[in-house]
């Protein structure tokens, strides 16, 4: 905004007045001065949240003034606006009786502002100047006041107290998140005492709003869309809870028990919705304040929970461990058919499962609990020893040598149910595979006790054997399939690894085998009941060869070649089923990319070959296939179809390259090595006529394109030249196309067209490298007397006898072309001048009489 | 698993089981479906739940394949749903009579005479077109409860 740099300019003149006139003014008067400024000009100034210009200032001033200053002027600001917020009951009901909320909102802010830049005790110790408690136990009360009007209004707009309820919860945040260094973090005792008192009225009224919302009308709950976006709050609630550990745990266990109670006296009689969303809720809060997501890296117990607590060491009294397992011991009833009936409702069942797999992560046979002693010495040494015995009691109770074994097995057969006695209940069985079962098979010595298992092995069974888990959608199964492949790194030695394997694919070939080798099959294959059978089986399939590692990837070799006829009759026989084709590429897709580092040459030849038969069979049905329907949506459906196929296409060919990059194998016999460039380009060739303009619109698929065809020129330049004149012209045409064509954008928003804007730039760039290396090894290799690209460089007579002009001068025309008279992006110049190089090395005599004829053109305008 | 849990009887008699019963969870985006006794293809797939703490339910957008209409049905997820036994089979076109009727050569040798052409001008004259240009041209015929229509198009012969 043009107006910023100026009022920015306002905010250091102002500060730099307070100085000179040596803080003679309050906080409020600064104020003063800043809404001194004219309306007209700095309207930015005024509608901009004042917690900014405050923060500003306070910044300006931190960074040239410290220690007793900072506290001064903090002090100051807060002296302005405290009548905004003191005293809060007073503040909230004058609000509720019609007055503004304006000043209150931004007296929330500044409290917001000054917490960003101060310690706990710093921020307490400001307000005991002026009154006898301290900024804790205002923000506390504050809070509470906000969390009980956020509760009693009944209506379904957002107001006052939502948007403050979200500013204070910022601040408490600012204050407690854990810092990395030098900071000291700790509350004073009344800062501690002020988070119990908040976290006890926040839980009560979230209670109070759980069961007031079971009146609610609306269709309901997306739960990945409820528990995520709860997310930020709940981590606010979690790090108040962490700051009052001593009582918050053992109220969550209490209100937990309490709710309990309630359900099971109620049983039968009353209708327990109301209480069955407040345990969601309850469930939902204590996973946050148990343990944290992790971020990719498995989460340890967060530290507040490991350091208090010292006088406990013993595990089965420590209150942590008590809460842990009144939930466990809780959702383990779900497994008994009646209780599940009465109590565990499918809603309910997502908050377990979810609560489950957030806390396994961090408690069920964590790393940490096979590390010994420390040894510890000093003057603390009494209490520090009670600290680290307690720590280690949290630490272990779910041990591997501990209750670990046993609640891992609870664990399972809870999913079990979900995934066997919920039938259609998708988003709790997604929960199930993607989050809960995701995580049993994360690290190896979960693994190595899931496999020993009696339910693990259950689960596998009915997997393998039975019909049971058919039921799942699809994708579930796919991802149960590598949950379960995935879980043989649990398997003491690689034979029994790949036996794991083995037993739990066996199924899904013999089946395929089976069908694919029926003299009826036209007819069978497209009733609806084995379409999904095959279905099935083929996400099956992918979920396996997903789950390929190191250890097991003979076993998922042998699966895949077991198939590779099958697959090839199945596609034919589907080659109207656009959803079965699809499966077949993406499950010929994960395999390849799991197998092909490993293979020794002549696997690795049968693996090609297979491919390329794949590629020219997909490429005979599809090619010049028109579809016809009245229905544009369907339409729609059938190019979007074409389009992820072949992306999936260009996958395959990418994973084919990475044979020459990566290479697990031992052979050191060349002859008989791939020559995997003729592969890819082979496979180009096949696939390019089914590319059209059209679809090279699609983002995506213009991304793989072209990063495949900029990988294949740079790294074999010399393959291109062999191309016969028809793939060459084709291939350099769409390499003119991704040069000068930018897609028009319609997207919904500045940010995505920025996004597209530089995916755009990403792909034309990759198209200059090319040309880059295309043209320089023509240059090289003429300098040394050789060929380079022999006839397409020099031009060829076509079919009439007329001489088509070479590639290099077509492309230093076009490359010329945009240069001077297109739009282009800045970052493109340094790319596109490595491309003009060559070309101009090239073809010098073209270049000079191109820019000879630029200069008779100016001269005969000027 | 045992054989006969896969044996697939072979439906020779093609008014037999045109449709199939299958569990409304298990139906994804891309599939089939019956809704108000047309077949369709299913657009859109959403889940929600009958109040709060009740079942799930799918909600299914599809388009009739034959005649593009966008039909919706909500089914709770446990509950089965009738797919459609859509089959495709691909045919050379022989010719085009004037009365609108297309004239194919099956597998086996014998015509199809009793298929015509779509109405709609677009695809008639798609299919016009092609004919008349004098290329081989195979049509795929898409048949499902009792209807047929030619849903695809495809040029094997020479390009001139």
């Amino acid at each position: 905004m043009a107006q910023e740099p100026t009022s920015s300019e306002q905010i250091c003149g102002a500060a730099a007045w307070i100085i000179r006139e040596g803080m003679k003014i309050t906080a409020h008067s600064a104020l003063c001065v800043f809404k001194r400024q004219p309306r007209g000009e700095n309207e930015w100034f005024m509608n901009r949240p004042v917690s900014k210009t405050h923060g500003a200032a306070a910044w300006i001033i931190v960074e040239l003034y410290n220690g007793q200053m900072q506290e001064h002027h903090l002090l100051q600001m807060l002296s302005g606006i405290i009548q905004w917020i003191n005293p809060p009951d007073a503040v909230s009901t004058a609000i509720e009786c019609g007055k503004s909320e304006s000043e209150m909102l931004d007296g929330c802010r500044a409290l917001l502002s000054i917490a960003t830049i101060t310690t706990p005790m710093m921020f307490d110790k400001l307000l005991k100047s002026l009154s006898p408690f301290g900024t804790l136990s205002l923000l506390s009360t504050l809070t509470c006041e906000v969390v009980k009007a956020r509760v009693a209004n009944t209506t379904e707009e957002e107001t006052w107290s939502y948007v403050a309820r979200d500013i204070l919860l910022d601040t408490w945040t600012a204050l407690l998140v854990p810092t990395v260094s030098g900071r000291n973090d700790a509350l004073p005792p009344e800062g501690i005492h002020a988070a119990a008192i908040v976290f006890n009225m926040i839980v009560e009224c979230e209670l109070k709003a759980a069961s007031a919302s079971v009146f609610d009308d609306e269709d309901n709950s997306d739960y990945q869309a409820s528990i995520s976006a709860m997310d930020q709050r709940l981590s606010s609630y979690a790090l108040i809870a962490r700051a009052a550990i001593d009582v918050t745990v053992p109220l969550l266990t209490r209100l937990f028990s309490e709710r309990l109670a309630l359900l099971h006296q109620g049983r039968g009689t009353t209708n327990p919705t109301g209480t069955l969303e407040e345990l969601y809720s309850l469930l939902l809060i204590t996973g946050h304040v148990l343990a944290d997501e992790g971020e990719g890296e498995t989460p340890l117990i967060p530290e507040a929970l490991q350091a208090h607590f010292v006088d406990i060491v013993e595990a089965e009294k420590h209150p942590v461990v008590v809460l842990s397992c009144s939930i466990i011991r809780f959702a383990e009833q779900s497994i008994d058919p009646e209780m599940r009936a009465s109590i565990f409702s499918p809603r309910l069942m997502e908050a377990v499962i979810w609560f489950l797999a957030r806390w396994s992560n961090t408690y069920l046979m964590p790393f940490e609990s096979r590390r010994g002693n420390n040894c510890i010495s000093g003057p603390d040494h009494e209490s520090q020893h009670r600290s680290q015995l307690s720590r280690k009691a949290l630490i272990g109770f779910c041990g591997e040598h501990n209750q670990g074994k046993l609640v891992l097995d609870i664990i399972v057969r809870i999913s079990m149910t979900t995934l066997i006695s919920y039938p259609g209940e998708k988003d709790l069985q997604a929960l199930t595979c993607y989050q809960l079962l995701t995580v049993l098979v994360r690290r190896r010595n979960l693994c190595v006790h899931l496999v020993t298992l009696d339910s693990w092995r259950n689960l596998a069974n009915a997997f393998a054997n039975e019909r049971s888990l058919f039921s799942l959608t699809a994708p579930h199964q796919r991802s149960l399939a590598e949950t379960l492949a995935r879980s043989a790194i649990g398997m003491g030695n690689t034979e029994a690894a790949n036996q794991h394997v083995r037993d739990l694919v066996g199924h899904m070939t013999a089946y395929l085998v089976d069908i694919s080798s029926k003299d009826d099959l036209t007819t069978v294959a497209q009733q609806p009941d084995a379409i999904l059978s095959v279905s099935c089986l083929l996400e099956r399939l992918r979920g396996a060869a997903r789950a390929s590692q190191p250890r097991t990837w003979k076993a998922i070799y042998e699966m895949g070649f077991s198939v590779m006829n099958p697959l090839l009759t199945l596609l034919e026989i589907y080659k109207h089923e656009s959803a079965v084709v699809y499966l077949i590429l993406k499950f010929v897709v994960n395999w390849v990319d799991g197998q092909i580092s490993f293979l020794e040459a002549k696997d690795t030849a049968v693996v090609v070959n297979f491919c390329m038969r794949l590629l020219q069979l997909y490429s005979s049905h599809n090619i010049g296939k028109i579809s016809l329907s009245l229905s544009s949506r369907l339409l729609n459906e059938a190019k979007t179809e074409k389009y992820k196929d072949l992306r999936a296409l260009l996958q395959l060919l990418t994973n084919l390259c990475s044979k020459d990059l990566v290479d697990f194998s031992s052979d050191s016999c060349e002859a008989e090595n791939t020559d995997i460039a003729q592969v890819i380009y082979l496979g180009l060739h096949i696939v390019m006529p089914l590319i059209s303009v059209d679809l090279l619109k699609y983002p995506k698929l213009r991304h793989d394109y072209f990063a495949l065809l900029s990988h294949m020129f740079e790294v074999y330049p010399e393959k291109v030249a062999q191309l016969n004149a028809e793939a060459f012209a084709h291939l350099l045409g769409t390499l003119d196309y991704g040069i000068h064509h930018q897609a028009s954008w319609q997207v919904a928003s500045k940010d995505m067209l920025h996004a597209a804007k530089i995916a755009d730039t990403e792909v034309v760039n990759m198209c200059l490298r090319a040309l880059n290396a295309l043209a320089s090894y023509h240059y090289k290799e003429r300098g040394a007397g050789k060929e380079g690209l022999g006839s397409h460089a020099a031009g060829l007579k076509d079919l009439n006898g007329n001489l088509q002009e070479g590639v290099l001068s077509r492309f230093l025309k076009s490359l010329l072309q945009l240069l001077l008279f297109e739009d282009y992006s800045t970052e493109l110049v340094s790319s596109a001048a490595d491309a003009l190089l060559p070309l101009i090395l090239c073809e010098q005599g073209l270049y000079q009489a191109i820019f000879l004829n630029y200069c008779s053109e100016l001269d005969k305008l000027i | 698993m045992s054989d006969e849990e896969h044996h697939f009887e072979s439906k020779a008699d093609a008014g037999a089981s045109k449709t199939y019963p299958q569990q409304a969870g298990t139906i994804r985006k891309n599939g089939y479906i019956v809704i108000k006794a047309r077949p369709c293809k299913v657009v859109e797939v959403s889940t929600s739940k009958t109040g709060k703490h009740g079942h799930a339910k799918c909600h299914f957008v599809a388009i009739d394949i034959f005649n593009g209409k966008k039909l919706e049905d909500i089914v709770p997820s446990s509950h089965n749903c009738d797919v459609p036994h859509v089959n495709r089979t691909d045919y050379q076109l022989i010719d085009i009579s004037e009365d609108g009727f297309v004239s194919l050569l099956t597998e086996n040798g014998n015509t199809k005479d009793d298929l015509k052409l779509p109405t709609d001008d677009n695809l008639l004259s798609q299919i016009k077109d092609g004919f008349a240009e004098g290329k081989d041209l195979v049509v795929t015929v898409m048949s499902a409860m009792g209807e047929e229509q030619i849903c695809a198009l495809k040029d094997i012969g020479p390009k001139n």
